[in-house]
């Protein structure tokens, strides 16, 4: 395989969801390895006369969700090895948006205090870099599609606590955060949950 | 465990009944919230908008079975009734055009003269009311608030300021605006500001959800507001701004987790009405019938002592959390790609993240559950 969980992670921190996910799709056919009716891919990866599904959200993202009709396959090697890269891009992606939350927070106030100094935040953004060195190396050392899932489960969680940190500005349409919703979105095609505990 | 009367699950069962209406305008509103007239008529909206109105200033229409249980001076009742209602959903009920969380301001605050402007201005639900008091960047404090009411030399005060994330705000009609009449911890004050004004601007934001609470910024430039609009001059200087603000927020705050377990408890219904067996749904069930508990005895104590928070504030943040938390299983619980099926289920998840940012963030509230854990609040 040419494409590594480095690079998927450097181009998700560095260029965001959309080109992550390309770097992810170079991988396998995805008509051949989607696991459900639809899939997330970049609008410009759409193959010709395909059927797609839009959402307002991931249209800002340039991402759009691909008809795959019929029979889908379950568990592949080629699935689990997306579901791996494609954590590596949302890895990336959340590290992206906590350095704008470290910056949005550094020029916040309360009182005369910027609330990157407050304990709680202090402790938060801990928390969500060391939760995203647990998950590097689980998703690089697992190779089951529960634990590959069970993944993606603890970067949905992850990606809310650092949404959290800009406050309302985070839940605007046209803030980066919405990315990160967004790649919750793109994961949710991609991995199947079956098996993974609420 | 909180045992409901059979007056309490009347309501409940009432409001269980009329979230059917709000859930099957839920979509459209969430795609075009501007496009509310076909949504105007609705018998909800109007019973809604009777019962965030006190009895003396209501309209002239026929009564429903639930305006005629409701007793209106509880917060458990308005907590179950709410709770169904979201169920049904939450966005759509914020696009209601009804008092709401100005409403309850204006009660607690305003003269008989305010309160009749006020509610009567929402006679026929055609027109949104607002609160306007979280500013840019001072959302965690709205103490630091720079909004001016300045006086005007005649009696009455020069509104000018900016404020963001307000309800309905870019199409309100009649609201309620804090600013300051000077540097003071005592001079926060709130004024009744009719809409549309000279001076004023409304835009409205787009937001990853909740649309249908058409979330705002406005902006009041020089924007005149007579001496009989300033709310709680009746009141002593203790009462006039903040006072009522925390009061408000008290109920409020309880009622944003009643939201969150609404949503919580639809999402997953939602989930095991289209897969019985959806791994993991049992357990979401029980966590979210559990919040609903917390929640109905959080709101019980308010009514015992309203002046308490601590409660209200670690059901919030216990609510929020399991909402979130099922919002995240709903998105794997339809098998791969069920949240592009499943746009009504897609959209509650959506949803429930505003909760967080509505009467004070998590952080706000894991500082009075702290306080309130030092003051012995956990015990009494």
């Amino acid at each position: 395989m040419s494409t590594s969980m480095l690079e998927c992670e450097q181009t998700g921190r560095e260029e965001g969801l959309a080109a992550g996910l390309a770097k992810v799709l170079t991988v396998a056919a995805v008509a051949d390895t989607a696991p459900g009716p639809y899939a997330a891919v970049p609008v410009g990866d759409v193959p010709g006369g395909a059927a797609v599904r839009t959402h307002s959200l991931a249209d800002i993202e340039g991402i759009v969700f691909v008809e795959c009709p019929g029979e889908r396959p379950r568990g592949t090697y080629h699935l689990v090895e997306i579901g791996r890269l494609l954590a590596a891009v949302r890895l990336g992606l959340l590290r992206r948006t906590l350095d704008l939350a470290v910056e949005h927070l550094t020029n916040r106030f309360a009182g005369e205090e910027a609330l990157i100094r407050k304990q709680l935040i202090i402790g938060s953004v801990a928390d969500v870099m060391a939760g995203v060195e647990m998950l590097r190396a689980y998703a690089r050392s697992q190779q089951d599609p529960v634990t590959v899932a069970d993944v993606h489960t603890q970067i949905d969680a992850l990606g809310w606590q650092v949404a959290q940190m800009f406050g309302a500005a985070g839940y605007l349409a046209d803030h980066p955060a919405r990315a990160l919703y967004v790649s919750a979105l793109v994961a949710g095609t991609w991995i199947d949950k079956e098996g993974v505990k609420a | 465990m909180i045992d409901l009367d059979d007056r309490l699950r009347a309501v409940r069962e009432l409001s269980r009944d009329a979230a059917e209406d709000l859930r099957a305008r839920a979509l459209s509103i969430d795609i075009d919230p501007d496009a509310m007239d076909d949504h105007y008529d609705s018998p909800v909206f109007a019973m809604v908008r009777q019962a965030d109105t006190p009895p003396e200033y209501r309209e002239d229409i026929a009564s429903t079975p639930l305006l005629r249980v409701l007793d209106r001076g509880s917060c458990l009742e308005n907590v179950v009734g709410l709770m169904e209602l979201a169920r049904g959903d939450v966005a759509t009920l914020l696009a209601c055009p009804a008092p709401g969380l100005a409403g309850v301001f204006v009660e607690l605050l305003g003269s008989p003269a305010q309160k009749e402007r006020f509610f009567t201005r929402m006679h026929g639900g055609r027109t949104w009311p607002f609160f306007a008091m979280t500013e840019l960047g001072r959302g965690n404090d709205a103490t630091a608030m720079e909004t001016r009411l300045d006086p005007d030399g005649d009696g009455g005060r020069i509104l000018t300021g900016n404020k963001c994330y307000i309800g309905n705000g870019a199409r309100g009609s009649i609201g309620v605006v804090f600013g300051r009449t000077g540097r003071s911890a005592l001079s926060i004050r709130a004024a009744l500001v009719e809409l549309p004004t000279d001076g004023w601007h409304g835009e409205r934001l787009d937001m990853i959800g909740l649309r249908g609470a058409y979330i705002s910024k406005l902006t009041f430039d020089d924007v005149r507001v007579p001496e009989d609009a300033l709310l709680g001059a009746h009141l002593p200087v203790t009462r006039r701004g903040i006072w009522g603000a925390i009061k408000t927020f008290n109920h409020m705050r309880i009622r944003i987790a009643a939201s969150a377990v609404g949503t919580a408890l639809a999402m997953t219904e939602y989930v095991l009405e289209h897969r019985k067996t959806a791994p993991g749904g049992q357990l979401a069930q029980a966590r979210a019938e559990a919040a609903k508990e917390l929640v109905y005895e959080a709101a019980a104590r308010i009514d015992r002592d309203p002046e308490r928070g601590y409660l209200s504030s670690a059901a919030k943040l216990g609510a929020l959390r399991m909402a979130v938390e099922t919002a995240q299983w709903a998105h794997g619980a339809l098998g791969p790609a069920g949240m592009i099926e499943h746009p009504l289920l897609e959209k509650w998840t959506r949803d429930v993240y505003a909760f967080e940012f509505m009467e004070g963030t998590g952080n706000i509230q894991r500082l009075h559950v702290a306080r309130g854990y030092q003051a012995g609040d956990a015990d009494g």
